[in-house]
């Protein structure tokens, strides 16, 4: 027990902290500016000094440790002139713009100077002049404003990773520069400008438009875009969204963003927003009533279900949208079209890649905390970058890094290359050679554990020699004895898998390599999510096999429960995926299809086809907030609400249930609600009043969700298995199919660039996303540049069997060779409109990596 | 660019230090040698050889006086012109290269063979006027003399 006295008051510690947090533990306050809880301590502003009984100088509080007995006070009047001393210095080159300075209202330095003073000035000189940076389309820098307390430096380097920006010059010169002068050209978290005390580095999106006093609202809500799940806060003024900005203290994302959640928002005041429904009549949309709409589509589905049954007609979920709306989908499906036909874009990776790995550990195996990542010995990476697909999980890997732990990469890795003691970079098409050997030496130095049999039964069967490995792979035998011997070692190892290695040729053997890994070093998984709430689709039974609660439909058991809980017979047998789906509507045999917040037409490979397959459907539903490539070829149109206009709950990938909050007022529907009224007008007896309402359903129904209800959502507890009971482990036989062998030399393959300011349908609509990144640029090493006789800046036509696009050319190290990247996010240039698939049998999943293109410059 | 022996060298530089970052400032003396000054393209090189962020290695190699951060001429002459120095006349030695070679404080001669840095005492007052022609030291500096020495220096 440490005893210190503050002011007089006794404090007695548990354990050893500062004499400023020792004060805040006992409620005194202590000015600070330099000091930040989420950032390594500084002491440089020198605000929080002190007196120290026993201690000649006045010391700053946010540095020293506290000592049995020590003596502390905090304000006297001595304090109070060195402080206004310190102040007085700040301002001495500050420009008091404050009456046009955005950070007004919010500013801690204007704050401490209303408080301490000084009220004028002794200094006569000229100050420094800087000119306001707007070189940066998305953040604002005022360097005459900037105290130099270096909060942005430590947040961009010791929590982001980014390492982006430094003190430049020194003494009175000094201030705050990215590396190219102007431009940020940075990952753009935004994280720098929360922790800015001053306005001297801001969002440009906001830019003299409210003052903070006049926001009207703030609402806390989840993230729209990846399945992190980060918690934000959305500050409103008239129903327009003002600021996005986290908060320190929430389960995910504890006071951090990454560039989608913080400035991606836009697209939900987005002029092209829909606002009616749509009919189309000889072609031609024309604006319609809600009633004209419903009525329609209820007559004309049940029409084609009363004609050729409910199995001709198939629905795809969307993993943007909440529980509740999934939830009711998938009933209406199932119960008033009494079809199973019901699938998402989950479908292209998680939800086979969840499957599988469950199938051999277990329901829930893939449920981990991703602040846990931090505290792992070894995180293993493969099959994509974190930093990008999933931001803050990719912050948690950087952050064990900086903790010690080792982060073993598996392929081209770019954010976290500075955060591993070795890569392993295997050559195109090899990597399931490169796993099977990361098995053999694994079982050698650790041997098996003996507790799961089957999957043993298949471990057995593997050996390879690290010097075949490392010669076919291509990688040195140092690197690979390396990898091994970090790995071997770890005792709380973590494996993350992206969704690469699903849609890769023999993506399930890979998925078996990986989890036999996992389970010599007895790790945790952690799969990728890129969509908001791809996860709770899944649990709600948005799956052609699932019925809500994860429940498998195959077992009559689990269909009896439903039957009974929803009044009515279920069809039995499993519907299509959304492949399927796409096959059975090019050759005629689906009749009607209701997709949901979902874009199809663009979200999946070989889009023509897509499109082609959609246009033979004879009655097309659309619902969503924009007239997305998909929409267009609808026969009705039906605008939602999105993000932020409506409740509702999401479920992120560690199986946290969320409460998405609305934020401003839009007129219109929820997607669920939208779904009712279309079963309603078909006779259906469903009723909701409210997104709660639903959510009580659920809790009623599904055996995962028991008697959860938003107030303990609220809460931030309802983490798997919530209440209910998981499903008991049904470790089936493990089926995998391996790859073919591909002779890749000379070609040149497509790949899909997953880049961190993008996500498809809303990011494109949001301007500040598109200002970091404007539009389709192809990505290809310099070596590939070389042998093809590109340059860096050439426009190129990129052919492949489908089709071909001409595009910018970038030439960039972090690209592999013979490959090139390409992002699918921007209209009529999307990367899936030249990738053909074929489909796992195993995870369902469509394999997009071996697509070779031909390139052709055709102008600069 | 970087030739292979300054790779090399800042290999060597490397492994004197226990981490890549103390490593910084020999490294950059290196790569201002090679590139004649710190330009984006010497830090990024040095970050790329070492391993450190490139904002970071800018952030230090700003803070201090002795990295050119502008092309500058073949050779650097470094004149003090503190107290000792301009007691002794140092000032007019500075006019000199002014009227002589069109050098000014800061600033680098038309045929780019001379930059002119003033320095704050370079601990040479009992033989002052003093100066640094790159690595070279010369002392009790005349017009005559300093004319003399930069006939030298190409
Ligand atoms: S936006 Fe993020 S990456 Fe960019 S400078 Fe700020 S903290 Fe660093
Ligand atoms: S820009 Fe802001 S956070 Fe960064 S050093 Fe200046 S005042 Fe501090
Ligand atoms: S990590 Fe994902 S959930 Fe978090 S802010 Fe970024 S996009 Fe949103
Ligand atoms: S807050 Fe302690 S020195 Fe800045
Ligand atoms: S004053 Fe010039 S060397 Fe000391």
């Amino acid at each position: 027990m440490i005893k210190v006295t503050i002011n007089g008051k006794e404090i007695n510690l548990e354990k050893a902290m500062t004499v400023l947090e020792a004060a805040r533990s006992a409620g005194i306050k202590i000015p600070t500016l330099c000091y930040h809880e989420q950032l390594e301590k500084y002491g440089g502003c020198r605000l929080c000094l002190v007196e120290v009984e026993r201690m000649p100088r006045l010391q700053t509080a946010c540095t020293l440790m506290v000592t049995d007995g020590m003596v502390v006070r905090t304000e006297t009047e001595a304090i109070a002139n060195v402080r206004r001393s310190v102040l007085e210095f700040l301002l001495i080159n500050h420009p008091l713009d404050c009456p046009y300075c955005d950070k007004a209202g919010e500013c801690e330095l204007q704050d401490l100077v209303e408080k301490y003073g000084p009220a004028t000035s002794r200094f006569k000189e000229s100050k420094r002049k800087v000119t306001e940076s707007l070189e940066d389309p998305v953040l604002v820098r005022n360097m005459e404003r900037c105290i130099v307390c270096t909060r942005c430096v430590r947040m961009c380097e010791g929590v982001q990773g980014a390492a982006a920006i430094a003190v430049i010059d020194r003494g009175g010169h000094s201030h705050i520069e990215p590396f190219s002068g102007g431009k940020f050209d940075c990952e753009y978290c935004g994280n720098c400008v929360s922790v800015c005390p001053v306005g001297a580095i801001m969002s440009r999106l906001h830019r003299h438009s409210y003052r903070p006093w006049q926001l009207v609202s703030e609402t806390e809500t989840i993230c729209p875009y990846c399945g992190v799940g980060c918690t934000l806060v959305v500050q409103v003024r008239d129903d327009v969204i003002k600021r996005v900005v986290p908060r320190i203290g929430t389960a995910v994302n504890n006071g951090l963003l990454c560039s989608r959640g913080r400035f991606g928002y836009e697209f939900v005041g987005h002029k092209d927003r829909l606002t009616a429904p749509l009919i189309k009549k000889d072609g031609v949309f024309e604006e319609a009533t809600w009633e004209e709409a419903i009525r329609l589509i209820a007559r004309r589905l049940g029409e084609i279900k009363d004609t050729f049954g409910g199995s001709s007609i198939a629905g795809i979920a969307s993993p943007r949208c909440t529980n509740e709306d999934n939830y009711v989908f998938q009933k209406f499906m199932r119960v008033t079209l009494g079809s199973n036909n019901i699938d998402s874009t989950a479908r292209t990776g998680y939800a086979g890649a969840q499957a599988f790995i469950e199938n051999i550990f277990g329901q829930g195996a893939t449920a981990n905390l991703i602040p846990g990542l931090s505290n792992s010995d070894a995180v293993v990476v493969a099959g994509g970058d974190p930093t990008a697909m999933n931001p803050i999980l990719g912050l948690q890997i950087r952050a064990c890094a900086r903790k010690g732990g080792n982060i073993l990469t598996i392929g081209h890795i770019k954010g976290l290359r500075h955060y591993t003691p070795v890569e392993l970079r295997p050559s195109l098409f090899s990597e399931d050679i490169l796993l099977e050997g990361i098995l053999s030496a694994l079982k050698d130095k650790k041997g098996l554990p003996g507790s799961n049999q089957i999957l043993e039964g298949k471990i057995k069967d593997i050996n390879l020699s690290s010097a075949e490995v490392t010669r076919v792979c291509g990688i040195s035998e140092k690197d690979f004895a390396l990898f091994i011997d970090k790995l071997s070692g770890a005792s709380n190892a973590a494996v993350v898998i992206g969704k690469e290695v699903v849609q890769s040729s023999g993506g399930s053997y890979r998925l078996l390599l990986l989890a036999a890994i996992t389970y010599l070093i007895n790790g945790r998984v952690y799969l990728l999510s890129e969509r908001a709430n791809e996860q709770g689709l899944l649990d709600m039974g948005c799956a052609p096999d699932l019925l809500p609660g994860y429940r498998p439909l195959g077992y009559a058991e689990f269909r009896k429960k439903y039957e009974i809980a929803w009044k009515s017979p279920l069809p039995e047998q499993p519907g299509l995926t959304i492949f399927e789906m796409i096959e059975a509507a090019k050759s005629g045999l689906l009749k009607a299809m209701y997709i949901m917040g979902e874009n199809p037409v663009f979200n999946m490979p070989n889009s023509k086809e897509v499109e082609a397959a959609l246009k033979k459907v004879d009655f097309l539903i659309v619902q969503d907030i924009f007239l997305t490539e998909s929409a267009r070829l609808a026969d009705v149109v039906l605008p939602a609400l999105s993000w932020s206009e409506k409740n509702g709950t999401y479920t992120n990938m560690e199986r946290r249930i969320q409460r998405l909050r609305k934020a401003v007022t839009r007129e219109g529907m929820e997607d669920w609600r939208i779904v009712l009224e279309i079963a309603r007008n078909m006779g259906s007896k469903m009723n909701y009043e409210d997104s709660e309402n639903v959510f009580f359903e659920i809790s009623r129904v599904s055996p995962l969700h028991r008697d959860l209800g938003y107030e303990e959502i609220e809460k931030g507890t309802a983490i798997y298995p919530y209440k209910g009971e998981p499903l008991r482990s049904l470790t089936e036989e493990i089926r995998t199919e391996k790859g073919g062998s591909i002779e890749s030399a000379g070609k040149l393959y497509l790949r899909l660039e997953r880049p961190l300011f993008h996500s498809g349908t809303l990011s494109r609509k949001s301007q500040a996303l598109v200002n970091i990144y404007a539009g389709a640029v192809a990505r290809i090493s310099p070596g590939t540049a070389g042998r093809l006789s590109l340059k860096d800046g050439d426009i190129i036509r990129i052919s492949s069997g489908i089709g071909s696009l001409d595009l910018p050319l970038a030439v960039e190290k972090a690209v592999e060779d013979s490959v090139l990247m390409l992002t699918n996010n921007f209209e009529g240039r999307g990367a899936f409109s030249l990738m053909e698939y074929s489909i796992d049998p195993v995870t369902k999943a469509p394999v997009i990596d071996g697509n070779v293109v031909t390139v052709e410059k055709v102008g600069r | 660019m970087f030739s292979e022996a300054a790779k090399k060298e800042l290999q060597e530089i490397r492994l004197r230090y226990p981490n890549a970052r103390a490593a910084l400032l020999p490294a950059l003396y290196v790569a201002q040698r090679e590139f004649g000054w710190l330009s984006p393209d010497a830090y990024e090189t040095v970050s790329d050889l070492l391993g450190v962020p490139k904002a970071i290695a800018r952030g230090v190699g700003t803070f201090y006086a002795m990295y050119k951060h502008k092309p500058a001429g073949r050779n650097i002459v470094q004149l003090c012109t503190n107290v000792s120095c301009m007691i002794l006349g140092a000032e007019r030695l500075v006019d000199f290269l002014k009227n002589k070679y069109g050098l000014e404080p800061g600033g680098t001669t038309q045929d780019e063979r001379f930059s002119l840095v003033i320095m704050e005492c370079i601990g040479a007052c009992g033989t002052a006027p003093a100066m640094l022609v790159n690595d070279d030291f010369y002392e009790n500096l005349t017009e005559n003399y300093i004319e003399e020495i930069l006939q030298r220096y190409k």
